[in-house]
């Protein structure tokens, strides 16, 4: 390779090289996200197995789940780990996401320093297929264990906090921020190896959940009418 | 072993040592050992010290020194008799815990374990690593030990009588042997002015006199011990018999307060229980640990910790995970002052197969040893599986079950609805159902929630807890969705108006 293409094509030189405009190569296994807007917007084109990836969320039920339902499903011939839920996951909705219910192992912990060894466990054993923690409060040492824990395996590694975690530093290579939306939900890209994106990127979710009853956009259904309508529709 | 007597009162675990033995391919080892008490251990016998710790070694006492004179040194020494019995009972144990690398064991002479491992070698990846495994064990026993091979038992039980090495050929063993002092044969001490007075000194000089006077001057056992050293005769062996059932007990040197040093003394057990497992070819599947606390005034009935896997085991490495955890979360009532270990059930060794393959998420053994060690440290409680009842009742129907409950996959898949995908099921269901305000006859939470939905009508429960609601899924002002219900049975009055509750949110 010569001197000036070298200069023209830099990222051609390493796999972990990229241009500040480009998204990075990945450098683990990466399992397709199966919204393929945000597949296009994330380094590998999917979720990166084996690493920490930060979820933040604006409350807990906001579509979290089905965001994340493709992925899960793939992986779904292991185990899939629910570690300190903020509330009892519910085995017939998940089993209506695609998730075996024998393949789910909820796990409670009353104390956080548990949940931690929990998840470094679960990490290191590399046995199971994803892991959902679910923590309020998390050090960014236990962060970095946990994440050093990750790339031991190729386990799916999820850590769902909450939004104002956001400000914290993190080790984590991908944190998306994730709020509700009108049929769906925004994803802010808080850190990727990629080019800084400030617009939310919008991902339309759950059609599927209220279309079989009634659509949204019936007449009355509207929000002008709505306000007035619902007391009669009630009673 | 001559310092055997000193750690059988304080394991090396406690900053103290001993001495133990293992030798090789037909035998022989012998040990000998320094030991570290901080409070200074003192052994005698006949009232003279025949064995000291380090402390008091640095204090003056010698070997030899009457109870007196330790006492004016080392006032505060801890002083105590030779105990033939506890040290017997420690051979016992090191000869069971070293049955996990061959089944032949023998006790010898001075404190020395002979391992016959012409036939382990390959298993356990060849003869350094097996000795450093000997070692290792011996260290995590409590002893110290001087590991020695050879091609005969008595060569080696000679060569770790000195510490001198590994022979693994016949003749680096007789060069070796050579050079060892006659005295270090037992039959040879009684007449050892005579020897020296001859300048016969080391072993290939004793070779050199004539044997028929040898014999006559001092017995045959010294020509027998030295022809089994050389390889001139053959050996015969007592090896140790393992019992039927396993169970020891560890009585403890000192009242043990600290969750750490039991842990030390439970691998001590632990050891021996592989020794025991891997000759008799069993898998253990439950063991029970007993606590015994201080008898008499301040009597309580021993802690027991039982320990049941999923998975049988015979080695100690997952046991002692387990184990850890739950001596960590145990809380003492008293300080313990023994330790028994039982195994309850056992099975027959599976030897594990491998594929030329490994899976990728690991085998399912691995993936029971995860589980297993989360249920030791979280509680059989908090590691749960989902069984879902076949009930219209969401709270019914959402039931989790602790994860070493064995549920069929047919079971669990009788208690599916047929239509899964059709049912609108929040991903969170709350634990108890939350009333909502009402402001406007609208439920509010957080925001004024909008009905998205057709209702879906459950009326069931009339045998137990009767449900009759109307769930809707609902959209707060921020387009979260929320499952809501309405209580379709009201009072009356001012109990009359519709009541709703939040019951899921949909992750």
């Amino acid at each position: 390779m010569n001197h000036s293409s070298i200069l023209a094509a830099p990222e051609a030189l390493h796999p972990s090289l990229w241009r500040a405009s480009q998204l990075a190569h990945a450098d683990t296994r990466c399992i397709d996200t199966g919204h393929a807007t945000l597949s296009g917007q994330l380094p590998g084109g999917g979720w990166p197995g084996g690493t920490l990836v930060d979820l933040l969320l604006q409350q807990p039920g906001i579509g979290e789940m089905r965001l994340l339902r493709p992925a899960l499903a793939a992986c779904a011939s292991r185990r899939i780990v629910l570690l300190q839920p903020p509330h009892p996951p519910q085995a017939l909705a998940l089993a209506a996401l695609g998730l075996d219910p024998a393949q789910l192992l909820w796990l409670r912990s009353t104390r956080s320093a548990d949940a931690l060894w929990a998840a470094e466990q679960v990490l290191r054993s590399g046995s199971c297929g994803a892991l959902l923690f679910w923590a309020n409060h998390v050090r960014s040492d236990s962060l970095r264990r946990l994440h050093l824990a990750a790339q031991g395996g190729d386990t799916l590694f999820f850590m769902l906090r909450p939004l104002a975690a956001a400000q914290d530093a993190s080790p984590a290579p991908l944190r998306l921020a994730l709020r509700p939306a009108a049929g769906g939900m925004t994803v802010d890209f808080i850190k990727r190896r990629g080019p800084q994106r400030d617009a939310p990127l919008f991902l339309p979710l759950g059609s599927s959940l209220l279309q079989r009853h009634a659509p949204l956009d019936r007449p009355v259904f509207a929000p002008a009418t709505a306000r007035s309508l619902q007391p009669a529709l009630v009673q | 072993m001559p310092q055997l007597p000193l750690e059988v009162f304080s394991p090396r675990w406690c900053s103290s040592s001993g001495a133990a033995g293992g030798a090789d391919s037909a035998g022989g080892a012998a040990a000998a050992g320094a030991a570290a008490g901080d409070p200074g251990i003192v052994v005698l016998e006949q009232e003279r010290v025949m064995a000291l710790s380090p402390a008091a070694r640095a204090e003056g006492v010698l070997p030899g020194m009457r109870r007196g004179g330790v006492l004016m040194l080392m006032p505060e020494a801890r002083i105590v008799n030779r105990s033939h019995e506890r040290e017997a009972e420690a051979l016992q144990s090191v000869a069971m815990a070293m049955l996990q690398y061959t089944p032949q064991v023998a006790l010898a002479e001075e404190a020395t374990l002979l391992l016959d491992i012409g036939a382990s070698l390959r298993l356990f990846g060849g003869i350094r690593r097996l000795c450093a495994q000997v070692r290792a064990n011996l260290r995590t026993l409590g002893f110290t030990g001087c590991v020695a091979c050879a091609p005969t038992a008595r060569g080696a039980w000679l060569l770790a009588r000195r510490n001198a090495g590994r022979a693994v050929k016949m003749d680096s063993l007789v060069r070796r042997l050579n050079r060892l002092p006659v005295s270090l044969l037992p039959p040879a001490r009684p007449f050892a002015a005579w020897f020296d007075g001859l300048g016969c000194r080391r072993l290939d000089e004793l070779q050199r006199l004539p044997r028929p006077g040898l014999q006559r001057r001092c017995g045959r056992a010294l020509l027998d011990m030295l022809d089994a050293a050389y390889g001139h005769s053959p050996e015969l062996w007592r090896w140790i018999e393992p019992p039927e059932r396993f169970q020891a007990r560890l009585e403890l040197f000192d009242r043990l307060e600290h969750a750490d040093l039991l842990l030390a003394g439970a691998h001590y057990l632990v050891l021996q229980m592989t020794g025991w497992l891997c000759a008799r070819q069993l898998a253990v599947e439950r063991i029970l640990l007993q606590l015994e606390h201080e008898r008499g005034r301040v009597a309580c009935p021993p802690t027991a910790l039982e320990v049941a896997l999923a998975e049988p085991t015979w080695r100690d490495e997952h046991l002692m995970r387990l184990l850890r955890e739950r001596l960590g979360k145990l809380e003492l009532v008293a300080p313990v002052i023994g330790i028994r270990l039982e195994a309850q059930q056992l099975q027959a060794m599976a030897p594990p197969t491998d594929s030329l393959f490994p899976d990728p998420g690991g085998s399912e053994e691995d993936r029971m040893r995860m589980i297993e060690l989360l249920v030791a440290r979280l509680g059989a409680d908090n590691v749960l599986q989902a069984l879902p009842h076949a009930d219209y009742r969401p709270e019914v129907a959402n039931a989790w079950v602790p994860v070493h409950e064995r549920v069929s996959a047919s079971a669990r898949a009788a208690q599916m609805p047929p239509d899964v995908h059709s049912l609108p099921r929040p991903s969170w269901l709350l634990a108890k159902p939350l009333a909502l305000l009402m402001r406007n006859h609208r439920p509010f939470y957080g925001s004024p929630l909008r009905v998205a939905s057709n209702p879906e009508r459950i009326e069931a429960g009339w045998w137990s807890q009767t449900q009759t609601r109307d769930y809707f899924i609902a959209e707060g002002k921020d387009h979260a969705l929320y499952w809501i219900y309405r209580e379709r049975i009201n009072g009356s009055g001012d109990d009359a108006a519709p009541r709703w509750f939040l019951h899921g949110l949909f992750g």
